[in-house]
């Protein structure tokens, strides 16, 4: 793997519950991120996949520093940002930018494109001499595919995709080295998908980007991402190379999650096997013991309500080495082909 | 012997009074689902799907929608010359609808046995203690655990995957013979999409009911459904047996559709992108709607509105190219 620019150790953000006006008691807390481990390489892009509710848009406000963890830390180039303020912080929070999910409500209403792509050159006017800034915004909306000429229309003069565009934009105005992308295309239809797609892909090697692609879609996970984590309950269950993920899973989670995908393919449907989970994820309020998944698991004993499973290479696979052979939290772990190989229409 | 038809679909046009103009949303669909078979509508936003089955279940609302022209029969008889009070006789006990967000379809100040039962007692004359009785039953057929607890819960009190549950049970209640289903696990995560999809495949096949699944997941489709029709800019623009389309698509937009989604089992290099946007509905191109984003378009495109042309194997194609398009 590259470089690293980005560790992550131990992250964890813990809401708490009260209760009580006057005298306020916690009585809870909703565990969102429960100890998350995650290295990202120069230029690389690492996918996080997830279901709703398991903490992987937590996970992307604590990178950019929106929330501060209840405990862990985030290395920037081997500094602890979770720990940084003022002006310390706002130089990191340059390199380390956002793209959200929503397109209709991350961009201001009221603000023309222009202003929004060009206000990180507010907050950050070293990035910019104010003479220049007009051109720099014009320059970026040509580089995302808009034309520049539309600087000063509003966001709800354009389609979906287009705005999406709009935040990339403004997310590439401070040339930042990462870019924190929480489920940039799933409000999109799928033909304009592609195209935001191709566009990230294209500005990566452009900008020398890496990337933290968060998303519940696995196949554009698999598209995009050199290394996949999956996320279950707060935590990551299992993470490794595209291949090591897709073709290779060894979590009991990762195997059902990617039987469960509806692949666009008749003839692939008849020869594989779906593992239909059942029942619904616990609250992370209320955490089961041990392994977190051991409620749905199919292969869950006494061990898994005792002993929470380790993130690492799995004993079985250690000496055996392969792609079976990498991170994956399971006391159980087993290789198991749940991919139908299909062939591609046409 | 082909199944009875139950639902026929007549070209049907509907538009809306917008202040930007006329909004063409559907502009002469054709589609027709048997006993027994599911049939898939997919398209993106604004291709018309949703328009069309709002229209079949007779709640779209008018103004500012208007229907122009265009026949809906259901066993034969045409819907559209009904009366309010007929319509409303066939709507949930004959024919039922399925709606993609069941948290707001849902009324949230009703338990879910008041909602179920309801149903029965509004169409069948029930009893309040036989109603709750049915509704027990219904969130037992939808495997809801513990339904003789549940019945008296709220719809906030349920996770989205059992709230869709409570949807499939609504319909389900009076046993009709049509259900339309509106990106029924679209809210869902996959491991719930896969319960719920299977679920309503299982009773389909049980009650041997014709579905019209509406989708923009190509996924989805090639899992459940027998015939698809692909939706654009407010007209069919291609419909086959479900294997055909995915092996061999006779319009470039379905081709389009298709290549252009990731692959779960490969690492695809760049994806292929379908040029452009899909038109506005007040301003829809002249002749073939996609040309201006078709690979494929010639002069005769930009002037001839393409009919839905006859191809081999049941199947049609409404581009003036499907040959070609056919030969990949």
């Amino acid at each position: 793997m590259a470089e690293p620019v980005l560790e992550v150790n131990g992250l964890v953000k813990h809401y708490p519950l009260t209760q009580g006006v006057l005298f306020r008691k916690q009585t809870g807390a909703v565990r969102a991120v429960d100890g998350v481990d995650l290295v990202l390489g120069r230029g690389e892009t690492l996918g996080i996949v997830g279901e709703s509710g398991c903490g992987k848009s937590t996970v992307a406000r604590l990178l950019v520093s929106l929330e501060r963890p209840t405990a862990g830390e985030i290395r920037y180039r081997g500094e602890d940002i979770t720990r940084l303020s003022g002006r310390a912080l706002k130089a990191v929070r340059r390199n380390i930018q956002m793209v959200f999910q929503d397109p209709y409500t991350s961009l201001n209403p009221r603000m023309t494109v222009g202003d929004i792509v060009g206000e990180p050159y507010e907050i950050h006017p070293e990035a910019a001499p104010k003479g220049d800034r007009r051109r720099k915004v014009r320059e970026l909306l040509e580089v995302v595919g808009l034309n520049p000429e539309h600087v000063n229309r509003y966001p709800h003069q354009f389609s979906g995709g287009q705005r999406q565009r709009i935040g990339i934009a403004r997310g590439l105005a401070l040339r930042p080295e990462i870019i924190v992308a929480d489920e940039p295309v799933s409000a999109l239809d799928v033909s304009v998908q592609a195209q935001v797609v191709n566009l990230m892909e294209r500005l990566q090697g452009e900008f020398g980007l890496a990337y933290v692609f968060i998303a519940h879609d696995l196949s554009v996970v698999r598209h995009i991402s050199d290394r996949v984590g999956v996320m279950y309950l707060g935590r990551i269950v299992e993470t490794g190379t595209d291949t090591e993920i897709y073709d290779h899973p060894t979590h009991p989670y990762t195997q059902a999650l990617l039987s469960a995908v509806p692949v666009p393919d008749p003839e692939a449907r008849a020869h594989r096997e779906r593992i239909i989970l059942y029942g619904d994820v616990p609250s992370p309020t209320d955490i089961p013991s041990g392994c977190r998944f051991r409620t749905r698991c199919w292969k869950a004993r006494e061990r898994c309500a005792l002993e929470v499973p380790a993130l690492a290479v799995p004993e079985a696979f250690r000496a055996v080495g392969g792609p079976a052979a990498h991170d994956s939290a399971c006391h159980f772990a087993e290789e198991k082909h749940v991919v139908a190989d299909g062939n591609r229409p046409g | 012997m082909p199944p009875e038809v139950l639902l026929e679909v007549r070209d049907l046009h509907v538009e809306f009074r917008t202040r930007d103009g006329v909004a063409h949303a559907v502009n002469g669909v054709d589609y027709a689902v048997g006993r027994g078979q599911t049939l898939a509508v997919l398209g993106e936003s604004g291709s018309g799907k949703s328009v069309t089955a709002q229209a079949v279940m007779g709640i779209l609302d008018i103004p500012p929608g208007r229907i122009t022209r265009g026949r809906i029969l259901f066993r034969g008889q045409d819907l559209l010359k009904l009366k309010e009070s007929e319509r409303r006789r066939i709507r949930g006990a004959e024919m039922a609808m399925i709606f993609q967000d069941a948290l707001s379809a849902l009324n949230p100040v009703l338990t879910v046995g008041d909602q179920l039962g309801e149903m029965f007692v509004v169409h069948r004359g029930a009893s309040r203690k036989d109603a709750r009785a049915r509704a027990v039953e219904l969130m037992d057929r939808v495997r809801i655990p513990a339904a003789a607890q549940r019945v008296r819960d709220y719809p906030h009190q349920f996770s989205g995957g059992m709230r869709q549950r409570i949807m499939i049970a609504m319909a389900l209640a009076l046993e009709p013979a049509l259900i339309i289903a509106d990106e029924p696990t679209t809210a869902l995560d996959v491991t719930v999409q896969a319960q719920v999809m299977d679920l309503l495949a299982e009773l389909q096949r049980e009650l041997t009911m014709g579905l019209v699944l509406i989708t923009h997941d190509l996924g989805v489709v090639a899992d459940v459904a027998d015939r698809i029709a692909v939706m654009y800019a407010g007209r069919i623009v291609e419909t086959a047996p479900v294997h055909d389309v995915y092996k061999a698509p006779a319009h470039p937009y379905t081709r389009g559709l298709l290549e252009s989604i990731p692959r779960l089992d490969r690492k695809g290099r760049e994806l292929y992108a379908i040029k452009g946007l899909p038109p506005s509905l007040t301003d829809i191109p002249r002749g073939c709607a996609f040309h201006p984003r078709c690979p494929m378009a010639r002069d005769v495109c930009r002037t001839d509105v393409p009919p839905l042309y006859e191809v081999p194997g049941d199947r049609r194609s409404a581009c003036h190219f499907w040959r070609e398009c056919l030969d990949g």
